[in-house]
């Protein structure tokens, strides 16, 4: 068996794992739920043990047959990712606090900039979008935005 | 006496101080979906008060979806505790999620309630063609065979169309867990079911079914209320006339948040007070379907607090 | 049954103020629906009070409006083709055969396809809703929680189209998908699942915010990393139209999922998601004879996008007969029609023979309308989403971010949709399919609520699932959904033995 199918076999079974872990972290959380009664004789927990045996199941099918994956980005393309994601998640919890055009400023000039442009190109879709689609959503669509001190 | 007294307080500040600076930019939070009673209660109060002049600009209205208001409820309390524009919308389902501890930590005393807008009564409906005519026979023929009726409801096990049921179950000496009860979708949905026949109770809110009662498509058996309604519910008989003390109001009001100042909060006491005198409030709130509920200030507070001790009772007995 | 309210109707249609209005319902709606992130329903929860306030009369802001919502399934089309972001919910399942060929360089075949069994579609259902409004809202009435969950087995019965070359993955899928269905308010007991607390996730994990993540922010990853690797290259809006042959060949695959899509959308409770899913996976397993379907098969494309909008059509039945709106687009449409104080009801084609003629005639003249704008001027629309990718993907993640955010305001639920993206991610470079999960979301919550609440019914008797005609009809057709090709193959097969050995 070559590398990569190895490789990629490795990486199945990982994923067989975790959906297996998931489907006994489901099904536990799933039979603990609370209620006082249900006037259907199955109840809000029959679903979810179904269900839970049913992932673990084919998780395990999954196991023995871990088929293909796709190749998976580099270090690089990691970083790219992970950067995408932390400057996203840090702009959306800030929305509250500075405001949505300060927070969409930073997020498109960031995203811009992942994708090719040079800063200059960068800053002005940055401001142009944040603008844009505070204008559309908020005045123009009447749509609540957060506010941050500057007043948008 | 109290009310009357609080009312010519309100009044009276409102005429002889200086008037009241209105918020800069008025807002109602709908916590829901556009379309339901949220943004109805919300639209309501914004319709009347741009049509009586007595805001400049129309009312925003925004939305929060998420646990019939919970989501609403916290994020006002955790968020914008202190925004003297913002009014949110609640009902007697909310105080009803509120004394089962479904809106999270916080109790009803976390907010500051302004005052009910109006409010619908519980009712129960049948098939037309169905051998039940009155309430007593109902309860009658429920207390033999609880397993021949089929109850349909708008919400879960717990919610106001269950409870309503629970009440009426008590009263035929059935255990409420035994009802064979379905939870549908909504309003429409239950009215839908009882013409198709797949229940046989239908437990609802009179604006819903008035409609359909008038077309001959189902009958109400009862509105769940101590006096008589008037309009086109002139002919059907309440649960107290027919001998039943249970009732079921659904009321519709505003609260704001828990740091809101006592000013921006009595300009919102005072000018509801001033808007359900209105022509224009009366119109927009029959056009609703809701009913007179009229509770401010300080007495729709204490009104929301013995709903809520209420509803507390009424689950503990129900063996929620 | 007269037909005096379509007259009357067509009079009020053609009054120049509406068509006007219609036109630009029309063009808003497909704009609406081109955009990831925006659907529909916020489309019309925003216009709304727009349309109330400037004081337009009933029938024209109910024109708007309708004229916003089957405009948007038209536009949903355009960027599942050629981003495999799906503009609305109900676009979902057109991704699956059009994204494949924009890739193949067949991007302006693909729009015209679509645009035209579009057309079947809305054009088909409006004339079956002009002839079967009230007699169908009666067939709604038959539908009670048992028959709901047949008919969700049916349902299900058809995905076995789904099972491709590794069926452990589209199985898993399904369950994820039916996993997520169970976050949130219990609707028969009350109880909360996996909430763990958050009010944020008591009402569950709202389709919208799966759809943007499962599809546009792992759409965004997957680009990042073709950027990286300097592979990443624009589609553009190449290649020929349809011929006459290809645009006869859909016809009868968008006719038979006009049919269900049409059915789906009458029924209160599903829209055009599930409509969608079910005609793609029907005709599937129906036509998919040589393996072409999700490799950009026409047929493939053309039945979600007809089931899609006679679906948005069909919705317009309940609300208007009984009251009670088919998906939630017309939920919000029925508090616009309270708003002007009309009650629906089987009265109302009697007592506002304006006001539903009016809507119904300015379908006719709509759908027309919006053929004539997708097909020559799906340039326009298709140009929007072919600008640099440095400014198309911020603009889809703030379109994501706003979707999400001005519809449920809430931090958590934008954290949700880009926690949802990295897991579509990583399950599609495991080789997952989208789809799958997104069909055991639509069809879970409806399966399980019917299930219990029958059950709840009948007091734990299973037979109610096979007492009335209209269920065992519904089993009837789940086992020969199953069986017929089945069957269909083997014929095939012997044929071709026997033609071998003749």
């Amino acid at each position: 068996m070559s590398d990569l199918a190895q490789r990629q076999r490795r990486i199945g079974r990982i994923a067989a794992a975790v959906l297996m872990a998931f489907a006994v972290f489901y099904g536990t959380f799933g039979l603990m739920i609370e209620y006082s009664f249900s006037s259907d004789p199955i109840g809000p927990r029959g679903f979810p043990a179904g269900l839970a045996v049913a992932l673990f199941a084919l998780g395990a099918w999954y196991w023995l047959v871990p088929g293909s994956t796709e190749e998976w980005p580099e270090q690089e393309g990691r970083i790219a990712a992970l950067t995408f994601l932390v400057v996203s998640a840090a702009c959306v919890l800030a929305m509250d606090w500075i405001g949505f055009v300060p927070a969409m400023l930073v997020l498109m000039t960031v995203i811009a900039r992942l994708f090719g442009a040079n800063w200059t190109l960068a800053l002005v879709n940055g401001a142009g979008q944040a603008l844009l689609w505070w204008l559309m959503f908020g005045p123009l669509l009447g749509g609540t935005l957060p506010k941050g001190p500057l007043g948008f | 006496m109290r009310k009357t007294l609080l009312f010519a307080a309100l009044a009276l500040t409102g005429l002889a101080g200086p008037a009241l600076a209105q918020p800069a930019k008025t807002e109602c939070l709908a916590g829901a979906k556009p379309g339901g009673g949220f943004d109805l209660t919300c639209r309501l109060a914004g319709n009347a008060l741009h049509a009586a002049k007595l805001i400049k600009d129309p009312m925003a209205v925004s939305y929060m979806e998420g646990g019939v208001g919970a989501v609403a409820y916290n994020h006002v309390i955790g968020t914008r505790p202190g925004d003297g524009g913002l009014v949110i919308a609640a009902s007697s389902g909310s105080a009803l999620l509120i004394a089962q501890g479904k809106f999270g930590k916080h109790d009803e005393n976390a907010v500051r309630w302004v005052g009910a807008l109006g409010t619908d009564f519980g009712v129960v409906a049948v098939a037309p063609d169905s051998p039940i005519k009155t309430l007593k026979d109902l309860i009658a023929a429920f207390g033999k065979d609880p397993g021949a009726f089929p109850v349909g409801g708008g919400g879960a096990v717990g919610s106001q169309d269950w409870m309503k049921m629970a009440m009426i179950a008590k009263e035929a000496k059935v255990d409420p867990k035994k009802m064979r009860y379905a939870a549908l979708e909504g309003g429409g949905a239950v009215t839908t079911a009882l013409q198709g026949g797949h229940i046989k109770i239908a437990s609802g809110d009179a604006s819903e079914m008035i409609n359909l009662h008038q077309q001959g498509k189902l009958r109400i058996l009862a509105v769940m209320s101590d006096r008589r309604l008037a309009g086109a519910f002139k002919d059907i008989p309440t649960t107290y006339e027919q001998g039943y003390t249970i009732d079921w109001p659904i009321w519709r009001g505003l609260y704001v948040g828990p740091k809101v100042s006592d000013a921006d909060y009595k300009w919102w006491v005072d000018t509801l007070t001033k808007l359900t005198k209105t022509d224009e409030f009366v119109k927009e709130r029959e056009a609703r379907g809701l009913f007179a509920f009229d509770s401010l200030g300080a007495d729709f507070d204490k009104r929301v607090k013995a709903d809520t001790a209420k509803f507390r009772a009424l689950a503990k007995e129900a063996g929620l | 049954m007269s037909f005096d309210f379509l007259w009357q109707g067509m009079g009020v249609a053609l009054m120049p103020q509406n068509l006007l209005i219609g036109l630009v319902g029309c063009f808003l709606g497909t704009i609406i629906g081109c955009l990831p992130a925006i659907g529909p329903i916020n489309g019309i929860a925003l216009l709304l009070p727009i349309a109330y306030t400037s004081g337009l009369p009933a029938e024209s802001a109910l024109i708007l409006l309708a004229a916003v919502y089957y405009g948007a399934e038209y536009g949903g089309r355009i960027s599942s083709i050629l981003l495999n972001v799906p503009g609305d919910a109900g676009a979902v399942m057109t991704a699956v055969d059009g994204y494949p060929m924009a890739r193949r360089g067949e991007a302006a075949k693909a729009l015209a396809i679509s645009g035209i069994s579009s057309f079947y579609g809305g054009m088909i259902a409006v004339v079956a809703m002009t002839f079967l409004a009230v007699p169908l809202s009666l067939l709604a009435i038959k539908f009670g929680p048992a028959e709901y969950f047949v008919l969700m087995v049916f349902a299900f019965a058809t995905l076995g189209s789904m099972v491709g070359h590794e069926p452990v993955k589209t199985l898993l899928g399904c369950v994820l998908g039916l996993m997520l269905t169970t976050i949130g308010l219990d609707a028969t007991s009350g109880a909360y699942r996996f909430t763990f607390d958050q009010p944020e996730l008591h009402d569950g994990i709202e389709f919208i915010i799966l759809v943007i993540g499962l599809f546009s922010i792992s759409e965004v990853l997957l680009m990042l990393e073709s950027q990286v690797k300097g592979t990443l290259k624009p589609l553009a809006v190449t290649g020929s139209y349809p011929s006459w042959a290809e645009i006869r060949h859909i016809w009868w695959p968008s006719v038979r999922a006009t049919a269900i899509g049409f059915t789906i959308g009458v029924l209160p409770g599903t829209g055009a998601s599930v409509a969608s899913a079910v005609s793609y996976t029907t005709e599937k397993r129906l036509s998919d004879k040589e393996g072409t379907f999700g490799k950009g098969d026409i047929r493939g494309l053309a039945a979600p996008e007809a089931a899609n909008n006679a679906a948005a059509t069909g919705a317009f039945v309940p609300m208007l007969t009984l009251g009670v709106p088919g998906s939630g687009t017309t939920a919000v449409m029925l508090g616009a029609l309270m708003l002007y104080n009309i009650q629906p009801g089987p009265q109302l084609f009697v007592e506002q023979p304006k006001l539903v003629g009016g809507l119904i005639a300015s379908m006719y003249i709509g759908n027309i309308l919006l053929l004539i704008m997708n097909l020559p001027m799906v340039q326009l629309f298709a140009r929007m989403l072919l600008m640099p990718n440095w400014i198309l993907i911020p603009g889809i993640t703030a379109l994501s971010i706003l979707g999400v955010y001005t519809a449920y305001s809430s931090v958590m639920s934008v954290l949700i949709m880009f926690g949802i993206g990295i897991v579509g991610y990583l399950l599609r470079k495991l080789g997952f399919d989208m789809a799958p999960i997104v069909l055991g979301f639509v069809l879970g919550k409806v399966m399980e609520v019917n299930f219990r609440n029958a059950l709840a019914l009948s007091g734990g008797e299973f037979g109610i699932f096979f007492s009335s005609t209209l269920s065992i009809i519904l089993w009837i057709m789940a086992v020969a959904i199953v069986l017929v090709p089945i069957w269909l193959r083997r014929r095939q097969a012997a044929r071709a033995a026997a033609g071998q050995t003749a």
